[in-house]
């Protein structure tokens, strides 16, 4: 299979962060450009050697923001890339365009890039707040967008098998745990117990506020080159053992996976083969958390447990610090900061570059020394999902 | 008094089905070929890419597939409404809608739970199928 071939070929070579959380008064391009820039210095590489720019989608601009483009990004970073491409709707395939884009010979090196003005513009994630007039069929029904979406996927797998707030507190709670021991993290210095996540009021039923992901203010870059050059770079080169992308393509309303298997079985099977090696060689996971039950749904799509398992699989801090399987080391969207899938991605790349401080798996938190880290990334609503197993060569 | 409320936005392809609504119709494409009742309305049938098609009536009746619960109104004309319940129902003719379930309290509202249809005359252009607890389930 020709995927095999790729297994370790490319390599995250470099993050780039920005101030992030609240940070007003400033524009989502900003955040782009500066991202951008601290992840082309982060690699040890100059603006010239960039050849492709992949940027995230970006929802519509808040305030009197322009809209952010890859020209436009292009334009601020004053380069010029031979590839400027940009996700339209949500389908997560930007580590798979940059590594094509270098099979094929186009591009030697590949920023991909995310950012936005989120908390201080206001944003909600739901059409309504940033049009003026809903622009889709459902709203006439008061149905508006992500969060009653994915509420909906959740209360069908609580009805078939016990899914619910039990099982999403303990993911809630040991991904603050994580977060309190990052001091980039939006809920770094807030605690949450328990207590606190049961007595927290309904959003859209059976979501409470502690089930959904942060808006924040902030950017989020990575740079992807050929292992061999990133050998050459100032970081540890952390490659991409194995990859895999599934499109189920169906409004969640129609699906009928509300309630899994996602998409997230299909695109593991095709990265863990491309990797060669199974669930148990995984050491920690970096998994995309737009709300605590997708963290469910997704680790048990790729097998971790049964369906309705994680109940029980999460409990005692499994996936907290000094856990067994650390989850969402960084404190993830739930807890961290909202950069899309790049929130997951850059933090298994930290982890095994060595670079997270206290929150440092191995000896700083009495977990595992990683080696494999398994990322996910999701688009729409469980529409897309994609697999990324990174690990230090 | 002037509706408030998001209305919905009929183009080309929805068209149709808007219209069956204002007629108290449920009105879906089912497939000249392979007898694949589609929903949304499409120029060909996404299960053999065959576009001739016929439209059909929906009996109304159906299920809850899944459903959530809005505690916060996103949009100022639902704060009067919350909480209140959107749901996506199957029918036993095929398609899953987005609607929402009304005649109950929400906490009586279950997966699998047999609904039927009825209608909400919101403006002379336009009524919106919604889903109340059947009177007689089968």
């Amino acid at each position: 299979m020709y995927l095999k071939k790729l297994k370790d070929r490319y390599a995250i070579a470099g993050v780039g962060y920005t101030p992030q959380g609240n940070v007003a008064g400033r524009t989502a391009l900003s955040f782009y450009v500066e991202a951008c820039a601290n992840a082309i210095k982060d690699a040890g590489l100059t603006k010239e050697d960039i050849d492709g720019l992949i940027c995230y989608r970006h929802f519509e601009p808040v305030g009197n923001d322009t809209e952010v483009t890859p020209y436009l990004v292009a334009q601020h970073l004053g380069i010029r890339p031979h590839i400027l491409s940009q996700e339209a709707n949500c389908a997560r395939g930007h580590l798979l365009h940059a590594m094509g884009l270098m099979e094929a010979g186009f591009c030697n090196y590949v920023l991909i890039v995310y950012g936005d003005n989120a908390h201080s513009g206001r944003r909600t994630f739901i059409r309504e707040a940033t049009h003026s007039e809903p622009a889709d069929d459902n709203a006439a029904f008061g149905e508006f967008g992500a969060v009653s979406n994915y509420a909906m996927a959740a209360r069908r797998a609580m009805y078939l098998y016990g899914s619910g707030p039990e099982t999403w507190k303990e993911i809630g709670v040991s991904q603050r745990r994580w977060a309190n021991l990052n001091p980039r993290a939006m809920m770094y210095d807030r605690s949450l117990t328990y207590e606190d996540y049961l007595a927290a009021n309904w959003i859209v039923e059976p979501f409470r506020i502690y089930d959904a992901a942060l808006i924040s203010d902030g950017g989020r870059a990575c740079i992807v080159t050929s292992t061999e050059r990133a050998r050459d770079l100032r970081n540890p080169p952390v490659s991409i053992m194995g990859i895999g992308e599934y499109n189920l393509s169906v409004d969640i309303h129609q699906s009928d996976f509300m309630a899994g298997p996602t998409g997230t079985k299909e695109a593991g099977k095709i990265a863990f083969e491309m990797a060669g090696i199974n669930l148990d060689e995984i050491d920690a996971c970096e998994i995309y958390d737009c709300f605590t039950h997708t963290v469910e749904i997704t680790l048990q799509d790729y097998g971790f447990f049964g369906p309705g398992e994680g109940r029980d699989w999460f409990k005692d801090g499994r996936t907290a610090p000094g856990g067994e399987m650390p989850v969402n080391t960084s404190g993830g969207l739930l807890s961290e900061a909202y950069f899309m899938g790049l929130t997951p991605l850059t933090e298994g790349v930290m982890q095994l570059m060595g670079r997270c401080g206290e929150r440092q798996l191995g000896s700083a938190t009495k977990t595992k020394e990683p080696e494999i880290i398994l990322c996910s990334d999701n688009g729409g609503v469980f529409q897309t999902h994609s697999t990324i197993i990174v690990r230090r060569p | 008094m002037a509706y408030k409320k998001p209305l919905p936005k009929p183009n080309a392809d929805t068209r149709p089905f808007w219209e069956g609504c204002r007629e108290h119709q449920l009105r879906f494409q089912r497939c000249g070929h392979c007898g694949h009742v589609r929903w949304p309305p499409s120029v060909i049938c996404p299960a053999c890419h065959v576009s001739e098609t016929e439209w059909i009536v929906a009996s109304g009746k159906g299920r809850v597939y899944s459903y959530a619960v809005y505690h916060v109104a996103f949009h100022p004309a639902f704060k009067d409404d919350v909480p209140y319940v959107t749901a996506a129902v199957e029918l036993p003719e095929g398609p899953r809608i987005l609607t929402n379930i009304v005649g109950c309290s929400p906490s009586e509202v279950k997966c699998d739970m047999p609904v039927e249809v009825v209608w909400d005359d919101v403006t002379d252009e336009f009524s919106l199928p919604k889903f109340k607890p059947a009177a007689h389930p089968d």
